[in-house]
């Protein structure tokens, strides 16, 4: 066991936080894509031209996955017992940051692919909507972005030095 | 092994139960979730998909082979789960008995857990979707030709979701190191 320093189980919760950043943003960006594609697909019946316009909502969609992915990548290959102790306040500290990223881009995405849905059908009656649904995704997608950087802003921090791990303001986001 | 007990005695109450089950129970079960519910994910798409293929086809049979491209975005789903599923059992060593629940190899088998947790339910959400974007892309073909190909770039976007669990689970996996057999 010479290296290995911190709590047994503490990996568990780490590995499981890193498991959830990924799969709740996951399932997010896919309900955000289906429900938007199926709006472009059904207005693009009667408006092809108009479909290229409409990816806008499936593209903010798919960025959700690539947060989810980001931060799942960085909780895993900061559980590293042997080069940093890795104790239980370590294990759930991931835990909860990945739960937040996860939660948060699951709802990101069901808000996207809700408004990116009712958005493009209405923008192919009336093209002065685009603007307005356009703003209306951006704050969806504020849900998700502001949540990860947050996270990712605190990362850097304690692996830069500054924090010892046990910085509680850094860790538990509101 | 008596720094392992006084270790698990200082921790909580989830960690007394925890040391006790043995990593092979979660390296298994965590390869099992990788491959199986991948493989749900893809068949739920695949009747998604064909179902709607196969009646809008009723009217406007042209659309049968150029939309079976969506059936095979769902195959592969399936198939990067199958891969994985070879990942992670290969990462699977024997170790002696008295060091299986050594702190090492605890967290190896947490790692591959929680590896093939991530590809499996990954997998089964970009399953679901790219099914139900091809059942559209198929019925909106019917009507409307030229809206084929667009309809596919979208589920391309969708696709992307099953890579990413297969990278994150690819990278996850590299943590699973047993301790060595002296």
């Amino acid at each position: 066991m010479a290296g290995f320093s911190g709590d047994e189980t503490a990996p568990f919760f780490g590995f499981l936080g890193a498991a959830a950043a990924l799969i709740f943003s996951c399932m997010g960006a896919a309900y955000g894509t289906a429900k938007s594609g199926v709006g472009v697909a059904s207005m693009g019946v009667m408006r092809p031209e108009l479909v290229m316009k409409s990816i806008v909502p499936v593209v903010m969609a798919g960025v959700l996955g690539i947060y989810g992915l980001i931060i799942a990548v960085i909780i895993s290959t900061g559980i590293n017992p042997k080069a940093k102790s890795y104790y239980l306040f370590d294990g759930y500290a991931h835990l909860s940051s990945g739960l937040s990223c996860g939660l948060a881009g699951l709802s990101a995405g069901m808000a996207i692919g809700i408004v990116g849905d009712a958005g493009v059908r209405a923008n192919a009656q009336q093209p002065k909507l685009f603007v307005g649904m356009i703003l209306i995704l951006i704050f969806a997608e504020a849900l998700a972005f502001a949540q990860s950087r947050r996270f990712m802003d605190c990362e850097l921090y304690q692996t830069l030095g500054h924090g010892n791990g046990r910085d509680l303001s850094c860790s538990f986001v509101l | 092994m008596s720094s392992s007990a006084i270790i698990a005695a200082h921790s909580s109450s989830w960690a007394a139960a925890l040391v006790r089950i043995s990593p092979y129970t979660f390296s298994a079960i965590g390869i099992a979730v990788s491959i199986g519910v991948s493989v749900l994910g893809a068949a739920w798409g695949i009747y998604i998909t064909g179902s709607s293929l196969i009646g809008a086809a009723i009217k406007a049979p042209r659309i049968t082979s150029k939309n079976l491209i969506s059936v095979i975005f769902c195959e592969a789903v399936a198939i990067y789960g199958v891969i994985v599923a070879i990942i992670l059992q290969t990462k699977l060593e024997s170790v002696p008995k008295a060091s299986i629940y050594e702190p090492e190899s605890l967290r190896a088998g947490y790692a591959i857990f929680a590896s093939g947790l991530i590809v499996g339910f990954a997998n089964l959400v970009c399953g679901l979707c790219v099914g139900i974007i091809g059942s559209s892309c198929a019925l909106s073909d019917a009507q409307n030709s030229s809206l084929f190909v667009k309809i596919l770039v979208i589920e391309i976007f969708g696709s992307a979701l099953g890579l990413f669990g297969v990278i994150v689970g690819i990278i996850m996996s590299a943590q699973a190191t047993w301790p060595s057999k002296f």
